[in-house]
């Protein structure tokens, strides 16, 4: 197979979907655990929130895709301002509980809300966008729709991590008692930081139910939490350009597995561990690098 | 409705024993480390595959499997605390957060390579008789369950108030420097901690095997319900954590066993309880139930 052919393949269309999709969960990722070294382990469950406003508004109510999209990415954010509002108040390992105990929460509802979320059952079913004709359900067209939405997430993140935003957050995560001084709003600038974060982690959900056609509880696991992190952690938290760097490895690492000669019940499994290995790796390589000593004033 | 009061009663002793257990190991190893153990549901997860594997698949009776399974649980222990937690601790509190969840996902994959992702659970065939007793069943089993807890915690509490090790421990918790310089090896008492710790997690793990089942997955849920006691009792009070332990057990079985004006909830919403009493007491008293306000530098 010649390299135009292999690019062209819907194998190469759908990594880079994946890779398109995961760049918006990333980089989103980046801005509240990489920039404000927040801990923030309820990641997922604003993609999960995304997901599935998303899955039911398009099966249930049949709502064309700007609706659903922009509910997606306004529910997400909600739940930001709610996570935000008990989390935001709480310091080091208390955020780590706390978020993660919010992202349980949320599983345990999407598991247990049987008749709103069909529970492990999952909602099969949900079509593809619909607009100006095109036929989304063309893997070429849908990557372009998501190209598009996910080139324009990196410039709004770049445009933030440069922003006074970006600078505030930064400085906080460095020396929150001398930002707190310089008159920053500590508890503010966290939950506009947590607000955008979660709201485009809602877009990328949104994105994802779309692309599957099909969504259930298990893809909103702790172990995808684990891979955001890696990517996040791999990209060195708060690098912009790592982290696209990092999604694009990371999303494409696994895939030889694929080609080798596996039982596929294995496969998710290895791909966990896989993750799991090289986020160990990373953290052990740079740990003195990773989240530099605060600066002494 | 009343009349299913003392079952729901019994039924949470059980279910708080095992809790008890799993958390009282955390909060000893956080009261020292100052680490959050994200992994610690998953080593008890260990405990129980590997007393699988000694016991049923490889049929050995009950205690050299108990015996085999500890050694490979201390092997494991003293491997986590030497390459996932120690080397980490001087450069980030957030580095061996993280770790730690690696450590947990490496752990989770290995065991669903190797046993399957399915449900197991060890077979108990004259542990299963109910006994009645004033209108409450109760199996030997879940006797033995409650009275081992009962003395382990015992043991524990000997350990930590009167003997020299437990004067070494909490000499360390109070100011590491000065208990170091008067001769105190850290290292040898955080060993020894960490591996108690794991052992109690890793009992409780078969505990859960006995009374109801195991899964690679388990660790994780585990995790959060050992937090949300540790949050409960004021993190790092082993006392405080062991009644959390209980009060969740009440909660869990209350919630759903009694019904509250004729609605009464799904089994499954017991989960989504406990995340959420972290959450309201963060949110309340983040000091924990039992704790007392204090200021740190």
């Amino acid at each position: 197979m010649d390299l135009v052919q292999l690019l062209t393949s819907d194998y190469a269309i759908h990594l880079a979907i994946l890779i398109a999709l995961y760049l918006i969960l990333a980089q989103s990722l980046n801005l509240t655990f990489g920039l404000g070294q927040l801990f923030n382990l309820a990641h997922v469950a604003s993609y999960a929130v995304g997901a599935y406003a998303t899955a039911l508004l398009s099966t249930e109510c049949e709502s064309p895709f700007w609706v659903c999209i922009t509910v997606s990415v306004l529910l997400s954010g909600l739940f930001a301002v709610l996570l935000g509002g008990i989390a935001l108040r709480l310091s080091n390992d208390y955020f780590a509980i706390g978020t993660l105990a919010f992202s349980s929460v949320v599983s345990a509802l999407l598991i247990n809300w049987k008749s709103l979320t069909k529970g492990v059952l999952g909602i099969p079913g949900i079509p593809r966008p619909e607009f100006f004709g095109i036929d989304f359900y063309q893997n070429v067209n849908f990557l372009a729709l998501i190209g598009v939405f996910a080139a324009l997430t990196q410039v709004l993140l770049y445009c933030l991590y440069v922003s006074p935003l970006g600078r505030s957050l930064r400085a906080l995560a460095e020396y929150e008692r001398a930002a707190a001084a310089l008159g920053t709003d500590t508890r503010l600038i966290r939950n506009i930081a947590f607000f955008i974060s979660s709201s485009l982690a809602g877009l990328a959900g949104s994105f994802f139910a779309y692309y599957l056609n099909y969504i259930d509880p298990s893809s909103f696991a702790l172990s995808e939490m684990v891979f955001v992190l890696t990517i996040v952690i791999v990209g060195k938290p708060g690098s912009f350009m790592g982290v696209i760097g990092a999604t694009i490895f990371l999303v494409l690492l696994p895939e030889p597995l694929r080609f080798l000669d596996i039982n596929s019940a294995y496969l998710g499994p290895m791909r966990q561990l896989l993750h799991a290995g090289i986020l160990f790796g990373v953290v052990w390589w740079n740990r003195h690098r990773l989240f530099p000593q605060r600066r002494q004033v | 409705m009343l009349s299913i009061l003392p079952q729901l009663l019994v039924n949470s002793l059980i279910t708080g024993s095992i809790y008890a257990l799993a958390s009282s190991g955390l909060a000893l190893s956080y009261g020292l480390l100052r680490i959050l153990n994200f992994a610690h549901g998953h080593i008890m997860m260990i405990g129980a595959y590997t007393f699988l594997f000694f016991h049923v698949q490889e049929e050995m009776s009950f205690l050299p499997a108990a015996i085999f399974s500890t050694a490979c649980v201390v092997a494991l222990g003293a491997c986590a605390l030497s390459a996932f937690i120690l080397p980490f601790m001087r450069s980030s509190s957030l580095l061996p957060l993280i770790t730690t969840i690696a450590l947990g996902t490496i752990l989770e994959s290995l065991v669903s390579i190797f046993f399957g992702v399915n449900v197991r659970s060890f077979p108990s065939a004259s542990a299963s008789e109910s006994i009645e007793c004033g209108g409450v069943y109760i199996t030997p089993l879940q006797i033995f369950i409650i009275s081992s807890a009962l003395v382990i915690l015992g043991v524990l509490g000997f350990i930590v108030h009167k003997t020299s090790l437990g004067r070494k421990v909490r000499a360390i918790a109070e100011n590491k420097p000065a208990a170091e310089g008067l001769g105190i090896s850290s290292t040898f008492v955080m060993y020894t901690v960490f591996i108690i710790s794991t052992i109690l997690g890793a009992y409780a793990g078969i505990l859960v095997g006995y009374e109801t089942n195991i899964q690679p997955t388990m660790g994780g849920s585990y995790s959060i319900k050992a937090f949300a006691a540790m949050v409960l009792g004021g993190l790092g009070n082993i006392w405080g954590t062991i009644a959390g332990a209980f009060i969740l057990g009440l909660v869990e079985n209350l919630s759903i066993g009694l019904d509250f004006w004729g609605y009464s909830l799904p089994a499954g919403y017991k989960d989504a309880f406990a995340f959420l009493i972290i959450l309201a007491v963060l949110l309340l008293r983040p000091q924990g139930l039992f704790g007392t306000v204090s200021r740190s530098s």
